[in-house]
């Protein structure tokens, strides 16, 4: 045997005979297969039982087997809460199925949510202004938060606080209060809101909020006329 | 821009103010479009006479517009007679009399107040008209009076609320509007959302006389006597006798005593959004923003040709500086070359160099579409819930499709509860929604706002709102007519307590109105 090719066969692995992966019967076989081959995206139980032709007391028989065996896992899917799914035991659920870093056991962890955005709003409101990385920084420097928050999760809270409409987003001028900034800046500071809870014009009378404006005529069965909403708001 | 409810609004007002008869008439040309008298004449089935009434009270009230169709390519193209096109914001206007007159009680004096309300009152007046009404109404007319009577009424036109009437039968040119006739006659939906201008619009335009704020008056005379005629020409030296040119201006007299003034909406509208963007502004960002931003559209509201401009006309900073100064509440906040230049960052406004100075104009659409974009926001918020308002938010801001995962991630709305807020925005017209197939069974659903046909359908749904408040208010103070006329010694115990309540409830319902009229101009007139 020459030495290249005695190299060779000392580096090719040998097949692991006491792997449970390698005592499965057919149709355990087939069952794992198929669940393998969805790598992290994982696989509906009622997809299994489809796709290799087993009825449905089989399919069940064998993915509880696999289980026990400790080859594939059942997770959640945060789009289909009430279906089982099942994964490889060597991958980890895709964002598509735990909906991303913002979710915990299939659940949108809004706890943590209000709490990282009330956060980042008493830093606006005491900072005045600030950018993306000068807010990531102040809650490392600070160590506000026990777990680490990547910017981009500073980010995505950032921008739901802008569409909560209690921070506006500035482009830094390089002057004045954005003196800290470099010009062109993306940075945040707080809505001004002037005293009192802004009310529509619309939104402050019956016809704003009432579902049935569609149905309303003036000589109809719903009319502004007979309205009870409007006898409610005009009881005075 | 005229809907379904902005229609149902007009009749309801041109009813209030002139009954039934003058209500068909306008109803007609409302739904049908510009007419000629033989066709008002079939689609109203009321007789010739009582029609060519009806026109005139509109006419004199500045609702209609007659016009007569020229081709000087095609004659046989032309239609016929004269025409008569509705003009739908006049109608609306009249709502808002009350709100012009404070407008010019804040500014100028009382006297000017009840010539404006002579004005308003009348439609269209001569001078002669209007001196004589308020004489009557002064219960002294000696020459004094009268002559502080006409140099109010020059104060008026110098601040073009009041102007003289358009040409009474001016030519609309058919070639100019192109072989595209189709969009004379006004569809029942009637959504003219597409700014294009017809041979109408182009009409009312140059109906318009390059003279309009011009007036020449006779002070030291009266009424009923003709001598010794003084002209007062605006923007001229007050008093300058020309005695050598007697005779002709005896017969210019004459003419000048025939011309016909009524009031200039458009200075009322451009002033009132003036006054929203200031207002806007000061919410938004800070007092000194809106003290700047309105001390530049004082400046430049001459250089205007049309209320909805874009971009207000470029100001040097001294101008503006200049300008802030004049007013007490700009000396109030003390204002240096600094404020202006932080206003003018914080307004968005970035310098044009046009020779060798510095100008600045202020985005005056994007402000309003700001201030559009909010009141529809507390809309949503109120009628479907924050998180609605955090998705329509997030789409009205967002130039391109989303997909439903995309808004529920962004938004931090669980999936399924996104799907259904979007959903019901969808259904009731808030948003467009389109459906992608990907794969063989995956179907992705987009979403975005169409803000334009948005507009419309809020602007029609705040039409309605205003047609309900008027119409419960008339239906309350006729439920309450008899408690109404009741004598003030009268008013206790039960009826007391019934008339207190209708004064109430007639405030609110005007208060509601008013507001609400201030967002139909958002939407329509700004």
């Amino acid at each position: 045997m020459n030495p290249v090719s005695e190299n060779v066969a000392q580096k090719r692995k040998r097949p692991n005979t006491n792997s449970p992966a390698h005592n499965l019967t057919g149709p355990e076989r087939l069952v794992y297969d198929e669940i393998r081959k969805v790598e992290d995206k994982a696989i509906w139980g009622s997809d299994v039982r489809k796709k290799t032709f087993l009825t449905e007391a089989q399919t069940k028989k064998h993915l509880e087997s696999l289980i026990a065996k400790s080859l594939i896992k059942e997770v959640p899917n945060i789009n289909y809460k009430k279906r089982r799914y099942y994964m490889a035991v060597e991958f980890q659920p895709s964002a598509e199925l735990t909906g991303g870093a913002w979710y915990t056991d299939g659940e949108l962890d809004k706890d943590f949510i209000s709490d990282l955005k009330e956060l980042c709003k008493r830093i606006v409101f005491n900072q005045k202004v600030v950018s993306l990385q000068s807010i990531s920084n102040s809650i490392k420097e600070k160590g506000y938060l026990k777990v680490d928050c990547p910017l981009q999760q500073i980010s995505e809270i950032m921008r739901s606080l802008v569409l909560d409409n209690v921070l506006m987003e500035v482009t830094s001028t390089g002057m004045g209060e954005f003196e800290a900034f470099r010009v062109g800046t993306l940075c945040y500071r707080r809505v001004k809101t002037g005293g009192d809870p802004k009310v529509g014009a619309m939104g402050s009378i019956p016809c704003g909020v009432c579902p049935r404006i569609n149905d309303c005529t003036p000589d109809g069965i719903i009319s502004p006329k007979t309205c009870v909403y409007y006898t409610k708001w005009l009881d005075i | 821009m005229v809907v379904q409810h902005g229609i149902k609004l007009a009749v309801n007002i041109i009813s209030t103010h002139f009954g039934s008869l003058v209500t068909k008439v306008c109803e007609c040309l409302l739904r049908k479009g510009t007419l000629n008298l033989p066709d008002i004449v079939r689609y109203t089935e009321l007789p010739v006479q009582q029609v060519k009434h009806c026109l005139l009270v509109l006419i004199q009230h500045n609702c209609v517009q007659p016009f007569i169709y020229k081709n000087e390519e095609n004659e046989g193209a032309v239609p016929r007679g004269t025409h008569y096109s509705v003009i739908f914001e006049n109608i609306i206007h009249r709502m808002r009399f009350p709100k012009f007159i404070a407008i010019v009680s804040e500014e100028l004096d009382k006297q000017c107040v009840e010539l404006l309300e002579g004005l308003l009152q009348h439609g269209r007046l001569t001078l002669e008209q209007i001196i004589l009404r308020a004489v009557s109404k002064l219960n002294e007319g000696d020459c004094a009076v009268q002559d502080a009577l006409r140099a109010n009424f020059v104060k008026l036109v110098d601040a073009h609320y009041v102007e003289r009437c358009p040409a009474s039968e001016p030519i609309a040119n058919l070639q100019d509007e192109g072989k595209n006739t189709s969009t004379r006659r006004r569809s029942a939906k009637s959504a003219k959302f597409a700014e294009v201008e017809t041979a109408e619009q182009q009409v009312m335009t140059a109906a318009i006389s390059s003279e309009r704020f011009v007036v020449v008056t006779n002070t030291g005379t009266d009424v009923t006597s003709e001598k010794n005629t003084f002209e007062n020409l605006s923007n001229v030296a007050v008093g300058e006798k020309r005695k050598s040119e007697a005779v002709e201006m005896d017969e210019g007299d004459q003419c000048e005593k025939k011309v016909l003034w009524r009031v200039n909406f458009e200075e009322f509208v451009r002033h009132l959004r003036h006054k929203a963007c200031a207002a806007s502004v000061r919410s938004r960002l800070d007092d000194g923003a809106g003290v700047i931003l309105k001390a530049m559209l004082e400046a430049t509201k001459r250089a205007e040709r049309k209320v909805k401009i874009e971009k207000s006309a470029p100001l040097s900073e001294d101008a503006i500086f200049e300008e802030v100064i004049k007013s007490e509440e700009g000396r109030r906040m003390a204002p240096t070359q600094e404020h202006v230049r932080v206003a003018l960052s914080q307004l968005g406004c970035h310098p044009n160099s046009i020779g060798t100075e510095e100008t600045y104009s202020v985005d005056l659409k994007n402000i309003i579409e700001i201030a559009q974009n909010s009141e529809i926001e507390l809309l949503v918020s109120k009628r479907y819930g924050e998180d609605a308002c955090r998705i329509y938010r997030l789409l009205s801001r967002s130039t391109k499709l989303m997909e439903t995962d995309k808004i529920s991630d962004t938004t931090f709305i669980e999936k399924k509860e996104a799907l259904k807020l979007l959903y019901n925005l969808w259904k009731d017209g808030y948003l467009h929604m389109e459906k992608l197939v990907v794969g063989q069974h995956s179907i992705l659903l987009l979403w975005r706002v169409n803000k334009i046909v948005m507009r419309e359908h809020v602007y029609d749904e705040m039409c309605h709102a205003a047609l309900n408040l008027r119409l419960r208010l008339a239906h309350e103070l006729e439920q309450e007519r008899e408690i109404l006329q009741l004598p003030k010694d009268k008013r206790t115990g039960a009826p007391g307590k019934r008339f207190e309540r209708i004064r109430k409830v007639n405030v609110l319902l005007e208060s509601s109105l008013m507001k609400l009229d201030e967002a139909l101009m958002l939407f329509h007139d700004f």
